[in-house]
């Protein structure tokens, strides 16, 4: 069967439009299929997002915009998968496109008819707390900002139809079918959010201040219900306390909820708790929680920053129940404290941190698709390989696979995208189209001609600002040979008109006075181009959003303004000029540093797209810390996988593997590096080129200092523990065990979780349990974070007999050594002293990063750094795997304690993100970027502490000797260099010195 | 101590300093001060020759900041070749925080430098001493006692000295080069390390409590004299552009006119232009032919920096000056805040 | 009231300011949309300006704009964290700090030139800071210190 280069990608939440991002810049056409009517998912309903507090819809919005314009992005929105045939490779999908009765081509998403719909139908987007028309867009910001109507809504009155001037209201338009023929298929549906059923014990839907973390992230919105202010839905008051309960149909083994675990909770909890006290001071949260599951990078610090900074109290304890105090709407909550006292507390406010559903056709979604779910209704995927469903050429990302944070689904997401590249990358740019445009007209030195078009945009610049006045005022304005004015200067008729004048009137700069460039600014730009002109010489002036909606009442004011925002525009016209873009060649080869399990995925993922493969390693075998692990808590044989992959990679005709190698120098940038290393017993030297490098340095197992570590021989590591069980019996002969979680972890030195030592314990645990059931095993912990799935093994181990017992951090566990026997000694958190007698003391040492390893690495690839010595990625959220400066990327345990499985899925998703790069056989540099003037640069390296990318540097000129040289291919254009350069010596295209200041200046009073 | 007997004691010093770098070979060059051609001045020297060490002076009229001529290098400073000559520098504390902010910003190697430390005891303000001597033609200036004392052809004057030192001289908490551990190779003489300045800018408080339109009023006063020679750029080590922004077209962003609005604008510029950069010595106000005290400027950019990024320029060479750096947690009490 | 206050207070009245605006495009710029698109209303004083990052305003722009004749000046960017250039509105906050503190010692009304941080989700914070801002600036009257004599 022939291989198809197309990708199919359904669901385009956060994590569908980066994997569809990730396929399409690297040559695939991709169908991304969606159910509603926008894209951005939840994530777009979020505010702000932990550990970093970003807000979420300036970090994503510009994500969504690039997928919806994408080229090579084929985006359909409200959307059903009918049918699916064929395999890995080639697969036929039946698409239903429902229709939306307004036609997507002609509707301008201007929401005349949102107004005047007389038919008020509920808001999904705000949680039911908000009122939206029967004829709306999910929010405000949305992509593809189209209308649809709700024909459950609608009364079929006409009003709609009648106010729309770009007659984009249909009501008799029909549903369609497509058949899409795809090589591979992304699964990204996302999940659905737990619903407590009505009448439960929390009295949600009962009692009015009883709401559900989703509806009080929309409360928490800046564009939420009450504008971001935190007020309660009764009565619209600040409450004063505000009391989160956690693992709302999570972890709930009896009840009406779900017995894993919701993985995301405990985090976005203290997100919402620190937010609504930074929101309104007077808000004290109380979180009512199990264990606090912060095993994610910076987690911890962000718990104990709520704690410190923002007063959030933390109690441990499960609520069962809450009841309403009626007179006040006040909430009556009572619990145990941790030393088995009933106590009673009135809140204002209730909170249900509600946990992670499959989404709901995910059965649906199984079936039509062909794969299987696991126990719990989520996609079931291969224990190595997270985003392999049960099918061939069928992959899942995000929370369709088990609940996850956004950077985690991001990553698999990237990860999904690798793995399509394994299968399809011989049929890479075969479906995709370059449109052929003429050849650019050549305009440097000419006198400006310009043509200003200002639009109507219906009544919604129309009907408050005067447009004949302000086309006729614009006519007076030096060197415009052109004003014209249209209904709707963005429908496909009016790009016929520009490309028209531009030949009829010699125009060689372009203006538009519309809506905003955000949205619009790249359909003229293509508009001009087609035309002849450079994409570049064009102007908007943005006369709707910011002039003609936000003056309604103020129609002459609105005019003046409008007049000189396009005489600004025109000003700034005058200044611009043509900006070539950089092309800069690629050497299609990869370097990978580390040679354990994510730098063997990535370097296999590399090789098996014929990429050439240089993978470095220090010790004197691959494998890493892996060769130390037998199976994961799921049961997987990782000796086995792992002796696979070496053999795999040794043998690979695509991989030059280098152990004892230590790399002398890297040099250059993004698609064009040049390393040096030395390997091998003898020293030997080695030079290579290569268009991008993937750092999977890994980290180091903790070796303690406490509890007698090294000065007894019962005292050992939980990896000593698991080579025993796994090589010997000499289980059988202990009674008892006693293991200490968060050593070396979660304390003054390494402030973080090491994320895996309590999976390893409890696998440990019942694997001794299993081989010698007599064992007793007790387990000291602070938190069992047994995040998702790893829940079951949990209770599987306290139902196998396993004790656990929690000890507090500022009263450790003391070990006596009584007659060459060793007792442990700990306060359980009632107060009672219990005295172990134990035959091995299992330490669950953490992992760290040691500074002087990593930072020789650091210096030569200009990246970051954290405080733990971790390396830094470029956005905790959105960016997970890439470093700010280009062309690098992060794998693995040298970004933070992880999994194998997370470890794996971030090798791929790191050569995903490569791939954007090596697929390529030049990239163009960003075309407003930083200029330098070399001759008024005085060197001071001001501008190079400045810059966030690395993209500044000095060198010896010949002839001005020391200044600063910007590379063009790394420089993002932001400006941070120019603003403070005192020379003026840099220019940001595009936003020069000159235009701002012609901005600035020419009033006409 | 009488000051006169400070200042010989520290010349003689400085003298023996240079003469042993000279004689070592450790320089190729000493840049010191001479003694000016016109009373109440001094004049810089290059000394390559052992026998001229003697002219090589020290008194309360030193006000030149001689790391200037590092940057760019003047031709006396660089061999036939090209290449930089070793420098021995005579450094009051001043100059010595100059060198060290130059060679934070990259214009200078203190490998090639050595810093002649001086303890400084304060620079004498020449305007407020010519002021009180209004029209009369000054013969000779000199320190003792506590005095200075002001000689002319009929008349002479004493004045305190604690009182006509510059103003910055008053409030000076750094008299004598800093040095750190990595640059003590460069330092001869008298250096110190300083770890913490601490300094309460009591000064400013009386002007900053004015009224926007008292403040104004008053900068208006004390620069409508400018004649925009840019006698203050040119004595500033700080101001080592190749094209200072008044001078830059395409687009000219200031006008250049002296019409007062003009003149501040080029003041308010220059001055945005040294926070954190700015290391108070002063050479701008005693070079001002029309006597034009800027010393109020140079205390709000030292007291800016100090009080929002706990930085003082020139005292160490290891800590990025605020501009060339930023933190999460700075500050920004001055933003735009909802009610 | 005397009568000459009457007088000023009607002329005050009368007296709008022009004020000029410099927004980040990524932040700023997308959060004075939203108020468009939410339909929030403010005053039509200002006039936008966008640039890439409020690390790019350079504070000649707003010095010329207060020299030619600008009634008032916002700077508005990406709140701390969330800028799309990771530091840019770090950088830019320590250069308005020292701008603002500097024009205020040289007799600059502390209300012409106002910095705030919008994000692309707070439509209604950027324009009650608009409503303030040019609140601020027409109580300060028409600027006038640097009109020129000749």
């Amino acid at each position: 069967m022939e291989k198809v280069g197309a990708v199919m990608v359904v669901g385009a939440g956060i994590g569908g439009s980066q994997a569809s991002l990730d396929l399409a810049d690297s040559g695939y056409k991709v169908y991304l299929i969606e159910s509603t009517t926008s894209i951005g998912g939840v994530m777009a309903q979020l505010d702000k997002t932990f550990p970093t507090n970003d807000c979420a819809m300036c970090i994503v919005s510009p994500k969504l915009v690039e997928t919806g314009r994408h080229q090579n992005i084929d985006l359909s929105i409200n959307c059903k998968i009918q049918e699916v045939s064929g395999e890995a490779g080639n697969f036929t999908v039946k698409v239903l496109k429902k229709s939306l009765f307004i036609n997507q081509d002609k509707c301008t998403g201007c929401g005349v008819c949102g107004k005047e719909c007389p038919v008020e139908a509920i808001d999904i987007f705000n949680e039911g707390l908000a009122k939206y028309a029967a004829t709306s867009v999910r929010y405000p910001q949305a992509v593809p900002l189209v209308y649809a109507i709700n024909k459950d809504y609608c009364i079929g009155c006409g009003i709609c139809a009648g106010v729309c001037k770009a007659k984009a209201v249909e009501y008799d338009l029909e549903d369609e079918e497509v058949d899409l023929n795809v090589g591979a298929i992304i699964l990204s549906p996302g999940f659905d959010e737990y619903v407590p059923p009505k009448a439960n014990l929390y009295g949600y839907g009962k009692y009015k201040n009883v709401v559900t973390s989703i509806e009080f992230e929309r409360i928490l919105s800046a564009s939420g219900p009450y504008a971001g202010r935190v007020l309660r839905p009764s009565d619209g008051d600040v409450p004063e306390k505000v009391a989160f309960l956690q693992c709302i149909g999570s972890r709930d083994f009896s009840g009406s909820g779900n017995p894993y675990c919701s993985s995301v909770c405990c985090m976005y909890t203290a997100k919402e708790a620190v937010i609504a006290h930074e929101h309104m001071h007077q808000i004290k949260p109380t979180i009512f929680s199990m264990d606090v599951r912060a095993y994610g990078k910076d987690f911890d610090k962000y718990i104990i920053r709520a704690q410190e900074e923002y007063g959030v109290q933390y109690i441990r304890s499960r609520i069962s129940s809450i009841q309403e105090v009626p007179e006040t709407n006040d909430l009556r909550i009572r619990y145990e404290t941790e030393d088995g006292k009933v106590k009673e507390e009135i809140f204002q406010m209730v909170v249900l941190a509600v946990g992670f559903n499959p989404p709901n056709d995910a059965k649906y979604l199984a079936e039509k698709f062909g794969i299987e779910l696991n126990e719990y209704n989520f996609a079931k995927t291969d224990i190595f390989n997270p985003v392999q469903t049960s099918k061939p050429g069928i992959f899942a990302c995000g929370a369709f696979s088990s609940p996850k944070d956004i950077p985690d689904t991001v990553t698999q997401a990237s990860a999904a995208a690798g793995c399509v590249n394994q299968l399809l990358y011989d049929e890479k740019g075969t479906l995709i189209t370059e449109k052929s445009l003429p050849p650019e007209i050549f305009v440097n030195g000419q006198p400006p001609r310009i043509g200003v078009f200002i639009c109507h945009c219906g009544i919604n610049i129309g009907g408050f600002v005067d447009v004949p006045e302000v086309t006729r005022y614009a006519k007076t304005l030096p060197n415009v040979v052109l004003s014209d004015r249209n209904l709707y200067t963005c429908s496909a008729d009016t790009q016929t008109i520009i490309k028209n004048m531009v030949k009829e009137y010699h125009l060689n700069r372009v203006i538009v006075a519309s809506c905003t460039p955000r949205t619009h600014e790249p359909l003229f730009q293509e508009t001009i181009r087609e035309a002849g002109l450079n994409r570049y010489l064009f102007q908007m002036a943005n006369i709707r959003d910011q002039c003609s909606w936000v003056h309604m009442n103020e129609p002459e004011a609105a005019t003046e303004k409008a007049k000189d925002l396009v005489r600004m525009a025109v000003n700034k016209a005058r200044k611009i000029q043509p900006i070539d873009r950089i092309k800069l060649s690629v050497t299609p080869k990869a370097l990978v540093v580390g040679g354990g399990i994510s730098g063997m995925a990535a370097a296999l993922n590399f090789a098996s797209q014929e990429y050439e493969t240089y993978l470095v390693e220090k010790q004197d075998k691959l494998g890493g810390f892996a060769n130390n692990i037998y199976h994961t808590l799921e049961g997987g044989d990782v000796q086995a996988f792992i002796t696979d992959l070496i053999k795999k990679i040794e043998s690979h005709e695509f991989i030059h593997v280098y152990k004892e190698a230590e790399i002398e120098n890297i040099d250059g940038y993004i698609g064009n590096f040049k390393t040096s290393i030395i390997y091998g017993k003898n020293k030997e030297k080695a030079e290579f080129e290569h268009g991008v490098v993937i750092v999977a340095t890994g980290a180091k197992e903790y070796q303690p200092n406490e509890y007698l570590y090294g000065q007894n021989d019962l005292v050992i590591l939980q990896s000593e523990l698991e080579k025993i069980l796994n090589t010997s019996d000499d289980i059988k002969k202990k009674k008892s065990i006693v293991m200490i979680q968060c050593v070396g972890s979660r304390n003054d030195e390494h402030p973080y979780c090491s994320k895996m030592c309590c999976a390893e314990a409890i696998k440990n645990a019942l694997l001794a349990k299993e081989k010698n059931p007599d064992v007793e095993i007790t387990v000291l912990f602070r938190d069992i974070r047994t995040y998702g799935f790893k829940e079951k093994y949990y209770r599987k181990a306290r139902e196998a007999g396993v004790i656990f017992i929690q000890y507090d951090e500022n009263d450790p566990p003391k070990i006596n050594v009584e007659d060459s026997e060793l007792r442990v000694e700990v306060k359980t958190a009632r107060h009672d002293t219990i005295n172990i007698k134990s035959d091995w003391l299992v330490l669950s040492a953490g992992i760290y990063a040691i500074r002087e390893e990593n930072e020789d690495l650091a210096k030569m690839l200009k990246v970051p750094l954290n405080d733990d010595n971790f390396f830094l990625e470029a956005h905790v959220k959105l960016r997970p795997v890439d470093f700010a400066t280009e062309g690098v990327f992060v794998a693995g345990i040298a970004h933070c304690p992880k999994t194998i499985e997370d470890s794996i899925a971030q090798a791929n998703a790191a050569v995903s993100r490569a791939c954007t790069i090596l697929s390529k056989e030049e990239i163009e540099a960003e075309g407003k970027t930083a200029q330098i003037d070399m001759s008024r640069c005085i060197g001071c390296g001001m501008c190079i502490e400045n810059c966030a990318y690395n993209a500044i540097e000095l060198i010896d000129d010949r002839r001005f000797g020391r200044v600063a040289y910007i590379n063009q291919a790394l420089c993002k254009g932001c400006g941070a260099c120019s603003g403070n350069c005192r020379c003026a010596a840099i220019d940001i295209l595009g936003f020069t010195g000159e235009q701002i200041f012609s901005m600035i200046t020419g009033r006409v009073s | 101590m009488g000051i006169e007997i400070k200042n010989q004691e520290i010349e003689n010093q400085m003298r023996e300093l240079a003469r042993n770098l000279l004689n070592e070979k450790k320089v190729d060059v000493i840049i010191g001060y001479a003694k000016g051609t016109v009373p109440l001045s001094s004049a810089p020297i290059m000394i390559t020759n052992e026998e001229d060490i003697d002219k090589l002076i020290w008194n309360n009229l030193c006000y030149i900041n001689l790391a200037k001529y590092l940057v760019p290098r003047i031709p006396q400073l660089i061999d036939p070749e090209g290449n930089n000559l070793k420098v021995g520098i005579v450094s009051k504390g001043c100059v010595g925080r100059a060198l060290i902010h130059l060679a934070v910003e990259k214009q200078i190697n203190l490998d090639d430098i050595k810093i002649i430390g001086i303890p400084c005891n304060g620079i004498i303000n020449r305007k407020k001493v010519e002021k009180e001597i209004d029209e009369k033609e000054i013969l000779e200036v000199s320190a003792s006692g506590n005095d200075i004392v002001v000689k002319g052809k009929d008349f002479e004057q004493k004045f305190p000295f604690d009182e006509y030192i510059n103003e910055l001289c008053k409030v000076c908490k750094v008299k004598s080069p800093p040095t750190d551990a990595s640059i003590s190779e460069a330092c001869v003489g008298e250096c110190q390390e300083i770890s913490n300045l601490e300094d309460d800018f009591a000064d400013l408080a009386e002007f900053e409590a004015k009224s926007s339109k008292e403040k104004w009023d008053y900068i208006k006063d004390l620069l409508k004299t400018c004649t925009r020679c840019y006698a203050c750029r040119e004595a500033c080590p700080m101001c080592y552009c190749n094209l200072c922004f008044v001078d830059q077209n395409k687009p000219i962003w200031f006008g250049k006119t002296t019409e007062l609005s003009d003149i501040i604008v080029f003041h308010l510029i220059r001055a945005m232009h040294l926070a954190g950069r700015c290391v108070a010595c002063g050479a701008c106000s005693s070079v001002c032919p029309m006597g034009i005290d800027l010393n109020l400027i140079t205390r709000k950019l030292e007291k800016m920096v100090k009080e929002r990024f706990d930085f003082t320029s020139g005292i160490d060479s290891e800590t990025l000056p605020p501009m060339m750096s930023f933190n999460m947690d700075d500050e920004q009490e001055f933003m735009l805040e909802e009610d | 009231m005397t009568v000459k206050n009457e007088q000023e207070a009607e002329k005050s009245e009368e007296w709008e300011p022009k004020i000029i605006a410099f927004l980040c495009n990524w932040c700023s710029y997308a959060g004075a949309d939203l108020a468009g698109v939410s339909r929030i209303q403010y005053p039509p004083n200002i006039r936008i300006v966008r640039v890439p990052c409020s690390g790019r305003v350079n504070p000649y722009f707003i010095v010329k704009s207060l020299t030619d004749g600008w009634d008032g000046v916002v700077v508005s960017g990406c709140h701390p964290g969330d800028c799309h250039y990771l530091t840019g509105n770090l950088v830019a906050r320590r250069r308005f700090a020292i701008l603002k503190e500097l024009l205020e010692f040289f007799g600059i009304e502390p209300g012409r030139v106002n910095f705030m941080w919008a994000s692309a989700a707070e439509g209604e914070r950027f324009a009650v800071l608009i409503r303030k801002a040019t609140k601020i600036v027409k109580e300060l009257g028409p600027n006038k210190k640097f009109e020129k004599k000749w």
